[in-house]
């Protein structure tokens, strides 16, 4: 009885996915150099290093994520308005279909102005523990993550602009 | 005990052999389970008329997962 109440929490532990200690606001967010998404716009290589003293909304999305349809056109709007008044913000999107070519066709009908890269092996997302579809991660300029916002529904836009507002005034 | 034994082994065995295809979709990998024919109920629209024309041909509300206990009000 012993080996097989030993044998089966052996089998549970194995089958249990790891438990690893989640990202949290406050770490360092982790760095990603990936290709542009729209050949010719999004540039070869992106690295978020790129954007060091700048306020980044990192956002991961997907062509068949339901609420993404819903943020793009309003980060967009956000994004362009704050990039006007010369603000240094910038959003980030990392498309993780696992074929670029969805993301592609999505952003033909929601035109967006911000920057996309594709990560189809989703690396990315492995690294910063994304749970759920849309999650995007709101660095400060030292590039450390201040805000995680899961999901998206178009009344979160107003708090996503108070706390990048906030980080922008934190800038010297 | 001693006869069971075998047959523990098999089932271990087994359950190890099952188990094994348990494996977590990550958040970014749910594409394809994302699509509609992928739904347990691809069309809710439709099924929620089939419903409305189930109970109220067979006067039971409550028993197929629609909303409200049976009070006859819907």
């Amino acid at each position: 009885m012993r080996l097989l109440a030993t044998t089966l929490i052996a089998l549970l532990a194995a089958v249990a996915s790891p438990l690893t200690a989640a990202l949290e606001v406050g770490d360092k967010a982790p760095v990603f150099a990936l290709p542009g998404l729209r050949p010719g716009k999004d540039g070869e290589l992106v690295e978020l290093a790129d954007f060091k003293g700048k306020v980044v909304y990192v956002d991961f999305w997907a062509s068949w994520c339901g609420p993404c349809v819903i943020s793009a056109p309003l980060l967009n709007e956000m994004r362009n308005r704050l990039v006007q008044q010369g603000k240094p913000f910038e959003v980030v999107a990392i498309n993780v279909d696992q074929d670029p070519e969805d993301g592609i066709d999505f952003l033909l009908d929601e035109p967006v102005e911000y920057l996309t890269v594709k990560d189809p092996k989703g690396m990315t997302p492995a690294g910063y523990e994304v749970k759920g579809m849309p999650t995007a991660f709101l660095l400060d300029s030292t590039g450390k993550i201040r805000l995680i916002h899961q999901g998206f529904k178009s009344s979160d836009i107003e708090l996503i602009e108070a706390e990048v507002t906030k980080l922008l005034a934190e800038l010297p | 005990m001693k006869p069971l034994k075998p047959l523990l082994t098999l089932a271990l065995c087994g359950a190890c052999v099952l188990l094994a295809g348990c494996a977590p979709v990550a958040a970014w990998e749910r594409g394809t389970l994302a699509k509609s024919e992928m739904a347990l109920d691809a069309d809710p629209l439709d099924s929620a008329l089939d419903n409305h024309v189930y109970f109220s041909k067979e006067a039971s509300s409550g028993g197929n997962s629609a909303s409200g206990g049976g009070c006859g009000c819907n």
